[in-house]
């Protein structure tokens, strides 16, 4: 009975080797097709698909005193650089496709805050319309100011990044792209107003327009912007410097004309990265008129990119802060002066691609000229101290899938 | 001696598989040509369309793939680093997403050859007849 069973598998075998060849060939023919139309069901389920990206960062930093340059103190727990963003791409049809991106900080108790939310359509090859809540483009990182993975630095450069603290708009824009034989053209127009709170509510844009033109041969960019809009600004910091119980009039621009401009330009030939930008931002009144500028060199070694950066930011209009901030009943309490800017920032860093997705980041910030204003930072402490200067120690972990 | 000659008939043979050369594919309802420049627009999302006008969907092989990082070499001049932060740009500012990844060479082509507008790379010895070769960089 055994050997019944062994023998009849191979008896069958040999009896069926004349037709093989031919049987072969058509379960293979079948296969294929089966294979065809399984992958058409899979193409077809892509196509009415949903994706999900997603980026996140942590770190640790600590300044040499409270200064607050980005934030930073002396105490590191004071500021959690933490943030995870969870992003969903949802096709609406082939041409239109819905965006939401929610990002939580660990500075904000991992509440998620939605920064993207908009419906983009997409008529021709080359022009593409969004209409929702979206990121400013002011300047080249503005609209990618979170994803620490995209960038070179452990931080974008505080001399430009730094002064404006709105980051997301609710509007609509329009980008067409226009491709030559080496090169491309991108015209974005924006429009909008924004309407943020809690941690960075002191800034208020209406009525926004914006245009950018981003050109590139693939290894350089050049980049212009310019941007209008009427601003209202609070400089709730500027309330710390009042005794207790005195209300501080902290106003500084309040439906007031703001304009902005930048010219950006980076060169990446793989090995070479040399990133600068150099902006203005006006807005009249008393909130301060700045002039910045950053450069930034770096250098691909294999897995590694050491970058030395410097930066300035410089107020423009000191003349319109020789008063004194006031309380509301119009007591002075500081000079307007401390709101000037006249700071350099020094940085010496590296990034490290642990592998594609991850990156380990590295960076020493000296920042400089705090005499001459106290800027965006933390006027009490440098007041107090007679500060001139800070540093910065960084250390980022950041991530994009 | 008769080892050594079919050593080197073997050789003959099997160094075009070693020194073959990343060729651009496409579906075979598609344009039969295309030059470098617009695959590259389409591989760094600045256009969305083939020459001929319909739109495309490129397939891109896994990180660390010998033939994705020849092709990059040679088309977009990126390697896989710069290449994910480039997207991760894109994508987080909403301007597009990545191609679409395949596992292996097979799998790029029968997705090529089975995706209308389909564009993919592999290595010149994986192609046959199902997808049709449109541009050697």
């Amino acid at each position: 009975m055994k050997s019944f069973f062994t023998v009849a598998p191979l008896a069958l075998a040999i009896a069926a080797t004349p037709a093989l060849a031919q049987d072969t060939e058509q379960t293979l023919e079948r296969m294929q097709q089966q294979l065809n139309s399984m992958q058409q069901q899979l193409n077809s389920a892509k196509d009415t698909g949903v994706r999900f990206n997603g980026f996140f960062s942590t770190g640790y930093a600590r300044a040499s005193n409270d200064a607050g340059y980005a934030g930073i103190t002396e105490e590191s727990e004071v500021k959690d650089l933490s943030l995870f963003a969870l992003q969903g791409t949802f096709d609406v049809t082939q041409q239109s496709q819905i965006v939401m991106q929610l990002v939580g900080r660990g500075a904000d108790d991992w509440e998620p805050k939605v920064e993207w939310a908009y419906l983009s359509h997409r008529p021709t090859n080359n022009l593409q319309l969004r209409a929702g809540k979206m990121r400013l483009p002011f300047f080249m990182y503005s609209d990618s100011l979170e994803v620490g993975y995209a960038q070179p630095w452990a931080r974008p450069p505080q001399s430009v990044y730094g002064p404006i603290a709105v980051t997301s708009y609710v509007g609509a824009d329009a980008t067409y792209n226009f491709n030559f034989d080496n090169s491309s053209l991108t015209a974005n127009f924006f429009t909008g107003f924004t309407d943020e709170d809690g941690n960075s509510g002191d800034v208020e844009l209406r009525n926004v327009a914006g245009l950018n033109l981003t050109w590139t041969d693939y290894v350089w960019t050049v980049r212009g912007v310019a941007a209008t809009a009427e601003a209202d600004i609070d400089a709730t910091r500027l309330a710390a410097q009042a005794p207790a119980g005195a209300e501080v009039n902290t106003v500084l621009a309040d439906g007031d004309r703001g304009n902005f401009y930048g010219v950006g330009a980076s060169y990446d030939d793989g090995r070479w990265q040399v990133i600068g930008e150099v902006t203005r931002v006006e807005v009249d009144g008393k909130f301060a008129d700045t002039d910045s500028a950053y450069l930034s060199i770096g250098h691909r070694l294999g897995t590694w990119t050491p970058y030395v950066a410097f930066g300035w930011v410089e107020s423009k209009d000191d003349e319109e802060r020789l008063g004194f901030v006031t309380t509301t009943g119009g007591d002075p309490l500081a000079p307007e002066s401390i709101l000037n800017f006249q700071r350099e920032d020094y940085s010496v860093g590296t990034r490290w691609d642990i592998t594609p997705g991850v990156a380990i980041k590295a960076d020493f910030t000296h920042s400089r000229g705090f005499d001459k204003g106290t800027g965006n930072l933390n006027p009490t402490y440098i007041l107090s101290s007679g500060t001139n200067s800070t540093n910065v120690y960084t250390l980022k972990l950041e991530s994009a899938f | 001696m008769k080892k050594l000659s079919l050593l080197f008939a073997a050789s003959l043979l099997a160094s075009p598989l070693a020194l073959a050369d990343v060729v651009v594919i496409g579906h075979p309802g598609g344009p039969d040509s295309i030059a470098a420049n617009e695959v590259r627009d389409l591989y760094l999302n600045r256009s969305k369309a083939l020459p001929d006008g319909q739109s495309a969907k490129p397939f891109e092989l896994p990180e660390g793939n010998a033939s994705r990082a020849e092709f990059h070499d040679k088309v977009t001049g990126r390697n896989d680093a710069q290449l994910k932060a480039f997207w991760s740009q894109q994508v987080f500012t909403g301007r597009g997403q990545p191609p679409e990844e395949a596992g292996n060479a097979a799998a790029v082509k029968a997705q090529v050859a089975s995706t209308p507008g389909g564009i993919g790379y592999i290595d010149s010895a994986d192609v046959d007849d199902s997808v049709k070769v449109i541009l050697t960089p």
